[in-house]
């Protein structure tokens, strides 16, 4: 059986609608701490390592301004990966959901794709939240922390910033026999990306090569149309675009092979 | 002790020939030299069967004969090495999808939704077969009350006791309506009311022209509720048959059980050897199978072996399961 079977829309939307079900009932429990996380990192380092920063902050944002649109993103990749990696395992492996669903017309392919979407709508959901809680933070403050109408663009972005970032964590899975591996990804890939990916300084200002290798990685680019989106894009934004897009696509077929594998023997 | 013949102990299916569907003749599921090997082991080493429309078929076997391996096979779990299986006409390699839109399944491990509560489970799994939400609906109740679990439709799975798991699990796998029902194992761990229940359902799906196919460890589950049974041992089918016909032509009609001390059962074979058609060790028993049971006990009474405890009995699907499979001593 060569080749990667594509998946179908409709056994995708099964998946994501179990997922949405359950989803639906606890919401609100587990919202307040993903809301709480970016909010303590832009409450210490936006006001407290912002303090330290020199008059005319970081190409004329004040600190809290310019790593606040990061954080949107860095909090989708956060929602994603978890999405992707302990919760898709334990489907998996442990409450073997997946076995379940694929004796159906549902299809492995199909599991994979509805978990991509999955995974995009959760990053989307709680993306949308900060983005409210950090409009209302601007507006108490002297300087708003969003500031041009385009972020009304931002949740669709972290829907596919999330599908990216799933599509990475859903890799990860595919390939792993023990949830304990998962230490490795969040370690040399989750944390790294988080750290340099222009979210708290900007990573244009090293020396080469650095801002040639944050090109080539993922967060680089949704911190960069986060940003621009915040505060009022220009068209280079578009390559940045370009970017997740062409590197979700190419590399989505991978985990639904992979997990093919794992599912039907 | 010497008891008459113990009848009833394995009550045989003698509705076979009144079944609505087990004289259709219709195929169903047709399986041609069905391969299947995992890294470097065959697990199936070239089955071939034929299910009729409403019929229920039945997979004996040790353990890991190649049963469940040849079940994930029919749905599409596991993707055959090599051979033919159609379900329906339907190739289950290339109408996957088809194939399994028309399948129950009930599998050999436990695989419900621990997120969701039971009657959850049957709606969820109804939306994976794209039905009308309000025939999902109606059919998760029915089922509920069919498999008895209506008052804990609203219960957590992890609430619910092993058996209870097992119905629901047979109850998820009806929702779709389906023409064939693969049930691997479906009443292990049930207690013996729950197995009669089951029972009754599983005879009253037969009854309305569903095809079952159906793997299990109780002879007297087989005997019941199968219309054909085969005996699979090292991914291999070595005997199929109705249940009757099988024990007419693999085993004397009467058994034997003599328990003694083990010097005694070694001095018994030769003994009977004239008037015995096969002897079995099996454990701390000796069966001796035979066509007349008085010559047996005759010559064991008059060899003055002692024996503690003799019983006699017809011979069951049992006796063909622990013949074919191995454990002869004399043949
Ligand atoms: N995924 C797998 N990878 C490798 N070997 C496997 C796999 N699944 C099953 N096997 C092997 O294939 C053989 C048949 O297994 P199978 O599960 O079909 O047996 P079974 O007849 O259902 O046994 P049981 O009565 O114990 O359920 C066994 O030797 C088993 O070890
Ligand atoms: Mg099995």
């Amino acid at each position: 059986m060569g080749g990667v079977r594509l998946p179908s829309p409709r056994g995708a939307f099964r998946v994501w609608q179990r997922n949405a079900t359950i989803f639906r009932k606890y919401w609100k429990t587990i919202l307040l701490p993903n809301l709480f996380e970016p909010l303590l990192y832009l409450v210490a380092l936006g006001l407290g390592l912002g303090a330290f920063i020199r008059e005319g902050g970081i190409n004329g944002l004040t600190y809290t301004q310019y790593i606040a649109p990061g954080l949107l993103a860095s909090n989708a990749m956060f929602a994603a990966s978890f999405e992707s990696t302990f919760n898709t395992f334990i489907r998996l492996k442990i409450g073997r959901i997946y076995d379940a669903i694929v004796s159906t017309p549902v299809n492995a392919e199909d599991v994979v794709a509805g978990e991509y979407l999955w995974a995009g709508t959760r990053a989307a959901l709680y993306g949308t939240a900060f983005l409210g809680v950090l409009t209302a933070l601007g507006l108490v403050s002297e300087a708003p922390l969003i500031s041009s109408p385009w972020a009304l663009l931002i949740p669709p972005v972290l829907l596919v910033v999330g599908i990216m970032f799933s599509v990475m964590g859903t890799l990860f899975t595919s390939l792993i026999s023990s949830i304990d591996f998962y230490a490795y990804y969040f370690t040399l890939v989750v944390t790294p990306l988080f750290l340099f990916s222009g979210i708290f300084f900007p990573i244009e200002d090293f020396p080469s090569p650095v801002p040639e290798i944050a090109w080539f990685t993922p967060l680089y680019h949704a911190v960069n149309v986060c940003r621009a989106l915040a505060t009022g894009p220009s068209l280079g934004v578009l390559v940045d675009i370009a970017w997740i897009l062409v590197f979700t696509a190419a590399l989505s077929l991978l985990p639904i092979r992979f997990m093919r594998k794992r599912l039907i023997s | 002790m010497e008891a008459g013949p113990r009848t009833g102990a394995l009550s045989l299916n003698t509705q076979t020939e009144k079944r609505t569907g087990a004289g259709t003749g219709q195929t169903t599921l047709v399986a041609r030299g069905l391969k299947k090997s995992y890294a470097d082991f065959e697990a199936v080493k070239g089955v071939d069967f034929e299910v009729h429309r409403g019929e229920c078929f039945g997979f004996l076997g040790p353990n890991g004969a190649g049963k469940t391996t040849t079940m994930k096979m029919i749905y599409a779990a596991a993707v055959p090495t090599s051979g033919e299986l159609e379900v329906a006409g339907l190739d289950v390699r290339s109408a996957e999808r088809e194939v399994k839109r028309r399948i129950g399944v009930v599998p050999q491990e436990n695989n419900l939704d621990e997120d969701l509560k039971v009657k959850e489970n049957l709606l969820v799994y109804g939306r994976y077969f794209d039905l009308p939400r309000k025939l999902v609906r109606q059919r998760a109740e029915e089922l509920l009350e069919f498999v008895q679990l209506s008052d804990k439709a609203g219960a957590k799975v992890e609430q619910l006791s092993g058996g209870m798991k097992r119905r629901l699990l047979i109850a998820r796998a009806l929702i779709n309506d389906p023409d064939l029902v693969v049930l691997d194992e479906p009443t292990t761990g049930l207690d013996p009311q729950a197995r009669h229940l089951v029972w009754d359902k599983l005879r009253q799906l037969t009854g309305e022209g569903k095809t079952l196919i159906l793997t299990t460890h109780y002879m007297d589950e087989a005997a019941q509720l199968c219309d054909r049974l085969c005996i699979m041992e090292n991914g291999r089918i070595i005997a199929e048959d109705a249940p009757r016909a099988l024990i007419s032509e693999h085993v004397s009609p009467e058994v034997l059980e003599f328990r003694a001390a083990p010097e005694a059962l070694e001095k018994l074979p030769s003994i009977v050897e004239d008037v015995a058609d096969d002897v079995d060790r099996i454990g701390e028993a000796l069966l001796v199978y035979t066509s007349d049971s008085e010559a047996v006990t005759r010559k064991v009474r008059e060899s003055g072996v002692e024996v503690r405890n003799t019983l006699h009995r017809q011979a069951s699907l049992e006796d063909v399961f622990l013949k074919l499979t191995g454990r002869r001593l004399v043949d």
